[in-house]
């Protein structure tokens, strides 16, 4: 096969999985705000779609982080790994992450990306083409602190911002201010996912250019792949965008909006901050960590460990899974250019038949219009007259067991 | 090797960011619930919530600023290895 062509084929297939980023994504960013009221859908979806364009211009680090770090560089070709197992690796990040999507199951498209990537270069070139300590500090590191930073961020801000419009004498706090702050806390989140969602495109681009002899390895990303990854993934925000708004209405999480601002706060500096050190993150795992802290943050936020647990638990299973999947297409892409063939037929196959599978099925999880969706639901906000039950269940226990130590001491 | 400062640098820099936008705007929202009290300093309140928006907005702008590398040059002199 023409070594052109398989580098069109591996841009075509990473600018499709970066639209279907900013499709899947949208509702992370814009849902708060339209469910409030504060802005009308058509106005919010072409504000993320404009901000995520935007976004994508601020920053490469991510893109060199992906595109200079995480494969090793072989002193003779440049790169470890051709665009052939590139086109391997991206085709099982896409394939996984529709599979997911398909049964609903918590992912990261990230790491779904990641995890794609690293099994076809283990596979295609053996385990020594794989920069594990960027792997880990860059991705694996950043995974598990970034959402826990921004959970503790969105934790001390709710209460911050509870405290400071606590007014006394009972006179209204009027915290419906917040509303029209979540418009700019959510229009930052949108930046910030084109900062770090789309460079992950131009990273694996600029790999592939790198690979294929057509850029030097120590150069930076050129600027037709920032254009086109900003346009992809902005497209992909728009279109994204009307799916929600079709499905707008449905059990939305209980979000206030003074916690919403300080999650979206949240959310949007830990991300901005983390692709400025070149940390490529899950945008939804962040956002899901400040989720969560916002609603513990709130009177008598607990959280259901349980359903917590579940969704990190799908979190963790994306990594080496797309790995698989990316490994068993490198296995084929081995057997030359024909196996070259047989990826791209086989995966553009596996697509349309998720595709069509998603139309004849009645959809349960989109019901469910964001994976921050799931995350909200892994906190239990008690009302009032839930902790003043809880408080008085607890008091008559402590009760009990005094009387009990009475009894039991004379 | 891991670099730890950088999780430490990601870790001050967001919790100060968001904390310092987040006081900005409750003290804003503060403020205009008292203006909408009436009395005599009504003026006084609003003018200040408006303040504490832009200071807000301004955080914002520091922030977007200093990650991008031609802008932070240009304003603020510093060129940004990172």
């Amino acid at each position: 096969m023409d070594l052109t062509l398989i580098v069109v084929l591996v841009i075509a297939l990473a600018l499709f999985f970066d639209f279907t980023n900013g499709f899947h994504d949208t509702a992370n960013a814009m849902a708060t705000p339209i469910a409030t009221g504060a802005i009308s859908p058509k106005k919010a979806v072409a504000l993320a779609a404009i901000l995520n364009l935007v976004g994508a211009f601020l920053s490469t680090e991510v893109a060199k982080t992906i595109s200079g770090g995480i494969i090793n560089e072989d002193p003779t070709t440049g790169v470890a790994i051709g665009p052939a197992m590139i086109f391997a690796g991206l085709m099982g990040a896409v394939i996984w992450n529709l599979f997911t999507w398909l049964l609903g199951l918590p992912s990261s498209s990230s790491h779904a990306l990641f995890g794609g990537l690293v099994g076809a270069a283990i596979v295609g070139a053996g385990f020594a083409s794989v920069n594990y300590s960027v792997l880990l500090s860059k991705v694996l590191l950043p995974a598990i602190c970034a959402p826990l930073i921004a959970g503790i961020s969105a934790y001390l801000c709710t209460k911050l911002a509870y405290a400071i419009t606590k007014r006394e004498n009972g006179a209204s706090p009027k915290r419906g201010g917040f509303r029209y702050g979540q418009i700019f806390s959510s229009s930052l989140v949108a930046l910030s996912h084109g900062t770090n969602d789309a460079q992950k495109t131009m990273g694996i681009i600029t790999l592939t250019l790198v690979a294929s002899g057509l850029q030097d390895s120590d150069s930076g990303v050129q600027f037709w792949v920032v254009a086109t990854c900003a346009f992809a993934i902005a497209l992909g925000t728009y279109t994204g965008g009307w799916r929600i708004i079709a499905t707008m209405g449905s059990g939305l999480t209980d979000v206030k909006p003074a916690q919403g601002f300080a999650a979206e706060m949240s959310t949007a500096s830990a991300i901005l901050t983390s692709s400025h050190l070149g940390f490529a993150l899950s945008t939804t795992q962040v956002a899901s960590g400040s989720v969560i802290g916002s609603g513990m943050g709130r009177k008598g936020g607990e959280v259901r460990w349980g359903t917590a647990g579940r969704i990190a638990l799908g979190w963790l299973f994306t990594l080496p899974a797309a790995g698989i999947v990316g490994g068993i297409a490198a296995a084929i892409t081995h057997l030359g250019n024909i196996g070259i063939v047989i990826v791209a037929v086989a995966g553009t196959g596996a697509m349309l038949a998720i595709w069509f599978i998603s139309r004849k099925q009645p959809h349960d999880h989109e019901s469910n219009i964001s994976d921050i969706d799931n995350s909200g639901a892994a906190v239990n906000i008690l009302s009032k007259k839930e902790r003043r039950a809880k408080a008085k269940a607890e008091a008559k226990q402590a009760r009990a067991a005094a009387t009990q130590k009475e009894a039991d001491n004379s | 090797m891991i670099d730890w400062t950088a999780f430490l640098v990601v870790a001050v820099v967001t919790w100060v960011a968001a904390l310092a936008i987040v006081a900005a705007y409750s003290f804003g929202v503060r403020l205009l619930a008292v203006a909408k009290d009436g009395g005599r300093s009504q003026g006084v309140s609003k003018a200040g919530a408006y303040a504490c928006f832009v200071v807000c907005g301004l955080i914002v702008a520091l922030g977007v600023v200093l990650i991008v590398p031609q802008l932070s040059e240009a304003i603020l002199g510093i060129s940004s290895s990172h």
